[in-house]
């Protein structure tokens, strides 16, 4: 089986050959590792573009917007979601600007497809993984994708598509085996995918969180208790509707989110869910609110054990 | 007296081209800072005044294909690329018969119906910008000049340079139009940052630069169509520096309080100050006076519609 990087640079190199007039750029996406791997052996149709540019992040990312007027579509790679902080202006006042005044079908597309540190002892200054945040601010999608089937959806209906989004990989993901589940379900604006029907409980991912779900479904299956298991991606108007669905089966919604990040994406989930199904039982899973700044493993700590007896008694009861 | 029923085919008018779109600006910049006065906007409206020449020359140097990229005091240049004050002045009141709708506003204000694409009230915004849309020119082999303007206070923000680096590094056609009004707000440059010589800076980085001083819209012209055969024969992006004073306040009414110094009115005619850092006052110097008086009047009996 094929690890995760080299089975989603591979689907990325299938996808970008089939779109016209398309560039790609960034900070050496034709050279050295080709970033980690990211970028190796892309090509782009005789009418499109491969550009390996300087260090130069925040004009790189208005650079794209002015492609994307000028009804030309780009891919920027970048090496961290850290380098695109200093992007942060284009992608909320620029990309205002063209919503506020363009017809969408006039645009090019723009996407950033980007690393996300998420590996541990990267330092104070490079582990920042809080895609949500970023698209929160800017009121744009942001997709993370953690196996074969969220990337070629993605892929397949994001990228290329005009207007601007973010695709964020998780380089903790790197060496493991590519995941290959089943959906059961894809939003059509791939903001939520579930790989799992079950009746018990409901398991909501978000951001890279989904390895981590997925083992927690597999651990609640050999105890004999089945699992719908979802992963979200931070899209703006969400639509939770095949979530509630099956919250409103179960009444019983483990959430996890590993974002580093305050305001977390799940909170608006747990909010709606509290709403209107008030008796289901919630247990969430983040990262602690002390975080370490300084060089750690920056583990996502789950104690798949607890959860199940925190669960296990309240449906043994039921039962 | 020239009539106003004459056309831009009539040969008077069309000798005084530039002259009479440099008094039309100046005019129709004092309507809207009157109606700044009457607080007619709700809107930061950042009037130009002082940048007439320049804003002329620039709208005489575009082609077919051109497109402009502004800042938040664009005001010159949307009105002189509209041709007209009331889509604009509309613009401003927020009306849906504005230029975009009433959706943009002043500060940024586009047209891209008049080459006008974008502007960012954000200094150091929109040289990547302008750099992505030569960039798609090139993709798209379409022809065309991609003209940025950026002022004293926008070339101290670092994204400035890296436009430098980057238009360059891919040979882009683009004219980068330093607006040097040594103001950045109510800060003077010497009051907020040790000089930068853009000279040097685009040596550093092999950019053609060319500076233009004294506000004579009939020097300005000329070198500005030489400038962009430059950039555009040699696929390379060409710095200009214009030095101008803005003879305003740095937005709303000018003047601004009761008691306030600096007093622009529309009673006191066209020219706004007797020195060469106006451009009305130096097209009054360059030619005939009946021919300027006569002109002036003119633009003064035009409908103040537009």
């Amino acid at each position: 089986m094929a690890s995760y990087i080299t089975a989603v640079n591979q689907l990325i190199a299938e996808r970008v050959a089939a779109i016209p007039t398309l560039v790609l750029y960034g900070e050496n996406i034709n050279n050295g590792s080709h970033i980690s791997g990211l970028t190796k052996n892309l090509e782009v149709q005789e009418s499109g573009r491969i550009l390996n540019v300087g260090n130069c992040e925040a004009t790189h990312c208005g650079f794209g917007f002015g492609l994307m007027m000028s009804g030309v579509s780009s891919v920027l790679f970048a090496k961290q979601l850290d380098f695109m902080l200093l992007g942060i202006e284009h992608f909320v006042n620029t990309y205002n600007f063209i919503r506020s005044h363009f017809p969408p079908n006039s645009l090019g597309s723009f996407t950033i497809v980007t690393l996300i540190c998420d590996q541990g002892f990267q330092g104070p200054q490079s582990s920042t993984n809080a895609l949500g945040d970023i698209c929160s601010l800017a009121r744009v999608p942001g997709y993370s994708v953690t196996n074969r089937q969220d990337v070629r959806y993605v892929l397949a209906t994001q990228l290329g598509k005009p207007g601007f989004r973010f695709i964020g990989l998780s380089q903790r993901l790197f060496p493991t085996e590519f995941m290959n589940l089943e959906t059961v379900y894809v939003a059509d604006d791939s903001s939520v995918f579930q790989y799992t029907q079950g009746s018990d409980v409901t398991i909501v991912c978000f951001n890279f969180s989904l390895p981590e779900g997925y083992a927690l479904h597999e651990q609640l299956s050999r105890r004999g208790i089945s699992s719908s298991l979802f992963s979200v991606n931070q899209v703006p108007k969400q639509n939770w509707d095949a979530i509630k669905k099956s919250v409103g089966q179960t009444r019983k919604l483990i959430v996890m989110d590993d974002s580093k990040s305050v305001n977390l994406s799940c909170y608006a989930l747990l909010h709606e869910i509290e709403d209107e199904f008030p008796s289901t039982q919630k247990i969430v899973v983040t990262r602690e609110t002390n975080i370490d700044f300084g060089v750690c493993p920056d583990n996502f700590q789950i104690d798949h054990d607890a959860i199940i007896a925190r669960l296990g008694t309240r449906m043994a009861a039921r039962r | 007296m020239l009539k106003k029923n004459k056309t831009k085919q009539d040969p008077v008018l069309k000798d005084h081209q530039l002259t009479l779109e440099v008094l039309r600006l100046r005019y129709w910049q004092l309507l809207v800072n009157e109606g700044l006065k009457k607080k007619e906007f709700k809107i930061p409206i950042h009037v130009a005044l002082g940048h007439e020449a320049i804003a002329v020359a620039v709208h005489h140097m575009m082609k077919s294909g051109d497109r402009l990229v502004l800042s938040h005091r664009n005001m010159a240049y949307n009105l002189i690329r509209e041709g007209s004050l009331k889509p604009v002045y509309n613009e401003y009141q927020l009306l849906s018969t504005g230029v975009a709708g009433g959706k943009l506003g002043s500060q940024n204000l586009a047209n891209p119906d008049a080459g006008v694409v974008y502007s960012s009230s954000i200094l150091g915004n929109n040289l990547s910008v302008a750099c992505g849309l030569a960039y798609g020119n090139e993709v798209l082999n379409r022809p065309g000049l991609v003209t940025v303007l950026t002022g004293d206070g926008g070339i101290e923000e670092g994204p400035f340079y890296e436009g430098l680096v980057f238009s360059k590094s891919l040979q882009l056609k683009m004219l980068i139009i330093v607006e040097n009004n040594n103001q950045s707000m109510s800060s003077k440059i010497e009051e907020r940052r040790c000089p930068i010589s853009l000279s040097d800076m685009c040596e550093a980085v092999k950019i053609p630069f060319r500076s233009l001083s004294g506000n004579d819209v009939f020097e300005y012209a000329p070198a500005l169509q030489s400038i962009r055969a430059l950039a555009v024969e040699q696929s390379t992006p060409v710095l200009v520096e214009a030095f101008l004073t803005t003879l305003n306040h740095h937005a709303g009414p000018t003047s601004g309080w009761p008691t306030d110094p600096k007093n622009v009115s529309l009673e006191n005619g066209l020219i706004v100050e007797k020195s060469s850092n106006d451009p009305v006052f130096v097209l009054q110097q360059k030619i005939d006076p009946f021919l300027f008086s006569e002109l002036s009047e003119q633009v003064l009996g035009e409908e103040r519609t537009g």
